[in-house]
């Protein structure tokens, strides 16, 4: 099977498992506790508003009846309105999702780089005090939360030698880019905004760099790991016989192999840092998306929560068949299994 | 050797990025935007050399934080971080003064009829909304018809009494009841003025008001039609609101005024106190946790100071599901619970209740009767229930709130108090939606219900009406089900009074009879707390709390920062110092 048949079957697979979890996350919704249209207006809002409410959001149909009217909205782009925000949620995504995407994402460079660059570190200079140090880092990290990473990182970096901002996305009186992207950091990039650029960075950092502690700590010890039990290979002594430089071999020749589990679990590290972005959005009162979802989820927000958690899907589907991609890349075997299928 | 080069390259870009982010990091604050200067997140760099300090423009400013999300439309918002933006945003007819008395506000005077249906406001002249147009009679008609079209924010208060409301001059309008409705002028500080014409030319259409489409709901999410002290100057949705001063604001201006008011979003304690402790907030939230308020009293130059916030923590026994429904029953359970443990450890500060009206709201009945732990009444009451014997069989339901995590101490003393007595409790936590839901029916609601309440406006009957009138059942207000005629008589007869001492004493008689019945096990007034920086900044609730002057409390307007003052340059001599 060639590499593209292999794409568009996953993608036609991809819609399959969209629809199924369409149906799902609409159920979800609808079974969590509350009457959304009275959380929406609040406990005191006479019987008339909220009557008038639940019409709107069609609460008064049957679930199969609910469910097409959303369906065919959905269909057309129209996710509905948010009962938190009171806009159509399509335009709090627009808002929202841009910010913890780029916070997202530069949590996803920290700990490829970071967890790649310590794990081959720990497994070139392996049982030495280096390798400690790494070890010690690594449990640390992947026993404490990103909540706790976020608190810690805060009270260090904003308190106590406060040299980050803690909390928003960009300062005061430093003038936004004009939104191409709605990422503050890349749309100060392409418009030459040098200011906004670096102050929106430095917005970033202690957010995604308590995102990225946790799975950066994962990835290093399983790289390292890897990288290890690679090391007393046969070819690993045939290239070193042959005079090729030890961190070529550790570089070039080794981590390609190693990288492949740990690709695969940086990958479900990256999609569940989406959800981990919530309390950490919370910490640094970061206006992103997993903020959003979760008080939509909190406040029965029903729109809002399909809304969130579909993107959420159409994302991890996303990234798991980019992840299958670069690992195919990575192991000519699997490229030639799939070719003499 | 070119791959080499590359990789030595490579390192040398990326050390030196991180060298000029973290350079950048400590410079001053890029310089505002010409057009349109904005206050400064950092602290102001105290100059080291001998030249004084000169405060801008953006130094006088007040921030705070609150629960999230807020709506600053007045016909939407009714929560705390709403009301704290409309009284900033917004003016009303009257204004309550700190001690619990409304004074004129838009309205200079106001008649009342014979029949005490109709009341006629004139109104000032000359007051100027924020776009410059000038407030007059049709305002205030539209916006009560807004309000109570809408059915949202505080239109609750009004819509059960107000019949119509109609510009009669260009500064006269005329508001008439149903009926008669004494505590009327009382609620309207809940009543905000919105410019007719801003909002009309912002209307969506279509949409679900007919010729008047979505009302501007969509527009004031994000905008103000406001007349009130400060303007909106930016309001993201999910980060914060930043106001600025009305330079043409009618009540005038202190020079040490605040000139912009901020309200973020931010609720995490860590983040406040960091925020706090490097003076980038000046008023603390009132959620915070113990610890973080008694570390923020270390910090030179700040206080923390409580006052009765006009709310009170029930322990709500539903009258009609046995054991509950039995008067002894329920007395029994007054006198079992320990409420001076609540008080000193659970939450300090406050006051123990006494009756269903918290002791700060104008109409409490300073005699009525107060329970206190006494397990051997509390035996003699249980002896006289129906379930004395069958205890076993009838073992009380009780439900905390989720959200509020300190209300699960309090559960699991209550049923160890109650064990005392023999008496079970099963406990259950559930989310504040949950609670909602069961109070909807007697067969849902619990035999106890633990909630805070508020009320509506800062008088008696408010409370009296919210919780004990049956016309409030199914609410998550009034989960007793006390559903008794009598009750209800007497509160719609108070609320009709309209001479207020007459009407204070038939609440003090409701008191002294719902306490005899026992629906309801008042433990306490609550103390709101809140940090804020006093060596710079001057705000009334806090100073009234040092000094122990009278504060009657309604919600949002202890947050008026037209009355607030700020001093920055007492603040760069704070931070000027280690």
């Amino acid at each position: 099977m060639s590499l593209l048949s292999f794409l568009a079957r996953r993608l036609a697979l991809a819609i399959v498992v969209l629809i199924g979890l369409s149906i799902l996350l609409f159920l979800i919704a609808r079974v969590l506790p509350g009457d959304p249209a009275r959380i929406a207006l609040g406990p005191r809002a006479p019987e008339y508003a909220v009557e008038a409410l639940r019409k709107q959001m069609n609460l008064d149909k049957p679930l199969y009846t609910q469910y097409y009217l959303w369906i065919s909205s959905l269909l057309k782009g129209d996710l509905g309105m948010s009962l938190l925000s009171r806009r159509p949620v399509q335009d709090d995504v627009k808002e929202y999702f841009p910010a913890t995407f780029e916070e997202v994402l530069l949590a996803a460079i920290i700990l490829s780089v970071g967890g790649i660059g310590l794990g081959i570190l720990a497994a070139k200079y392996s049982n030495s005090w280096l390798d400690g140090i790494v070890r010690i880092f690594a449990y640390l990290g992947i026993v404490t939360p990103a909540f706790v990473w976020a608190i810690m990182l805060l009270l260090i970096f904003g308190y106590w030698v406060p040299i980050f901002p803690i909390q928003g996305r960009i300062s005061p009186g430093v003038t936004l880019p004009p939104v191409i992207t709605g990422m503050l950091t890349l749309d100060s990039l392409l418009t030459g905004n040098w200011v906004a650029f670096w102050d929106t960075l430095k917005h970033l950092i202690l957010p995604s760099l308590a995102l990225a502690m946790a799975p950066m700590a994962q990835a290093a010890r399983i790289m390292r790991s890897s990288m290890c039990s690679d090391l007393g290979a046969d070819h690993v002594a045939a290239l070193t016989a042959y005079g090729v430089p030890e961190n070529r071999i550790l570089t070039k020749y080794l981590s390609r192999l190693s990288l492949i589990p740990t690709i695969s679990i940086m990958s479900l590290d990256i999609i569940s840092l989406f959800a981990a972005a919530f309390v950490v959005e919370l910490v640094f009162n970061f206006p992103g998306l997993s903020r959003y979802g979760m008080q939509a989820i909190l406040n029965k927000d029903l729109n809002a929560i399909s809304g969130v958690l579909l993107i959420f899907g159409v994302l991890f589907t996303l990234i798991t068949i980019l992840i299958d991609l670069i690992v195919a890349y990575l192991d000519p075997r699997i490229r030639l299994q799939r070719k003499s299928i | 050797m070119y791959s080499k080069n590359l990789r030595k390259f490579g390192v040398v870009l990326v050390v030196s990025l991180i060298l000029a982010l973290v350079a950048s990091c400590g410079q001053a604050q890029p310089s505002p935007t010409a057009s349109s200067p904005s206050p400064t997140a950092s602290s102001p760099s105290p100059t080291p050399t001998t030249a004084p300090y000169t405060p801008k423009a953006e130094d006088y400013i007040i921030r705070s934080t609150e629960d999230w999300p807020t709506y600053i439309d007045p016909a939407v918002g009714n929560d705390f971080s709403d009301s704290i933006s409309l009284v900033n945003l917004y003016d009303s007819l009257v204004f309550p003064t700190p001690q619990g008395e409304i004074e004129p506000c838009l309205a200079e005077k106001w008649d009342i009829s014979d029949d005490n249906l109709t009341y006629t406001f004139t109104l000032r002249q000359g007051v100027k909304f924020h776009n410059g147009d000038e407030l007059t009679a049709e305002d205030v008609e539209f916006s009560m018809k807004r309000l109570l079209t809408i059915g949202e924010g505080f239109g609750y208060i009004f819509s059960p009494y107000v019949q119509d409301c109609k510009a009669i001059e260009k500064y006269k309008v005329a508001i008439t009841l149903k009926k008669p409705f004494g505590p009327f002028i009382s609620a309207l500080p809940r009543f905000y003025i919105l410019n007719k014409r801003a909002v009309m030319e912002n209307i969506e259409k279509p949409g679900p008001y007919g010729d008047f489409g979505d009302y501007g709901k969509k527009w004031l999410l994000t905008n103000d039609a406001g007349s009130g002290p400060y303007k909106v100057k930016e309001m993201k949705m999910e980060e914060y609101l930043l106001a600025e001063k009305f330079d043409d604001y009618w009540g005038g201006w202190d020079p040490d005024a605040p000139k912009f008011f901020k309200l973020s979003a931010t609720s995490e304690p860590a983040t406040e106190f960091a925020l706090f402790a490097k003076r980038e907030m000046e008023i603390t939230s009132e959620l915070l946790p113990l610890e973080t308020y008694n570390s923020i009293a270390k910090l030179n130059g700040a206080d923390v100071v409580a006052f009765l916030n006009g709310n009170n923590f029930n322990i709500m026994l539903q009258t009609k599901k046995p054991p509950t429904d039995d008067i002894h029953f329920r007395k029994a359970l007054a006198y079992c619970l320990d409420y001076d443990q609540v008080i000193s450890n659970i939450y300090p500060g406050s006051v123990q209740s006494q009756g269903p009206v918290p002791t700060v709201i104008p109409g409490h009945d300073p005699n009525v009767f107060q329970y206190h732990r006494d397990l051997e009444k509390a035996r003699a009451e249980l002896a006289q229930s129906k379930y004395a014997d069958k205890l076993d069989q009838y073992p009380v339901t009780l439900s905390w709130c989720a959200e509020a995590p300190e209300e699960e101490k309090v559960a699991l003393l209550f049923q160890a108090n109650a064990a005392e007595l023999g008496i079970k409790v099963e406990i259950t936590k559930k989310p504040f939606g949950s609670m909602i839901a069961d109070a909807q029916s007697p067969e849902t609601t619990p035999n106890a219900s633990l909630i805070f309440v508020a009320s509506h406006y800062a008088e008696a009957g408010a409370m009296l009406m919210s919780r004990y009138h049956s016309s409030n059942c199914g609410s998550w207000e009034q989960c007793e089900w006390l559903q008794d005629p009598e009750i209800d008589r007497m509160i719609e007869d108070s609320l009709a009074t309209v001479d207020q001492q007459e009407r204070f004493q038939k609440y003090y008689a409701i008191q002294e009879k719902i306490v005899d019945l026992c629906p309801t096990i008042y433990v306490f007034d609550q103390a709101e707390r809140r940090a804020y920086q006093s060596a710079y900044v001057h705000w009334l609730p806090g100073e009234a709390a040092k000094t122990n002057k009278v504060y009657v409390p309604i919600m949002g307007y202890g947050m008026y920062a037209h009355d607030m003052k700020v001093w920055p340059e007492k603040r760069a001599e704070l931070l000027s110092k280690p």
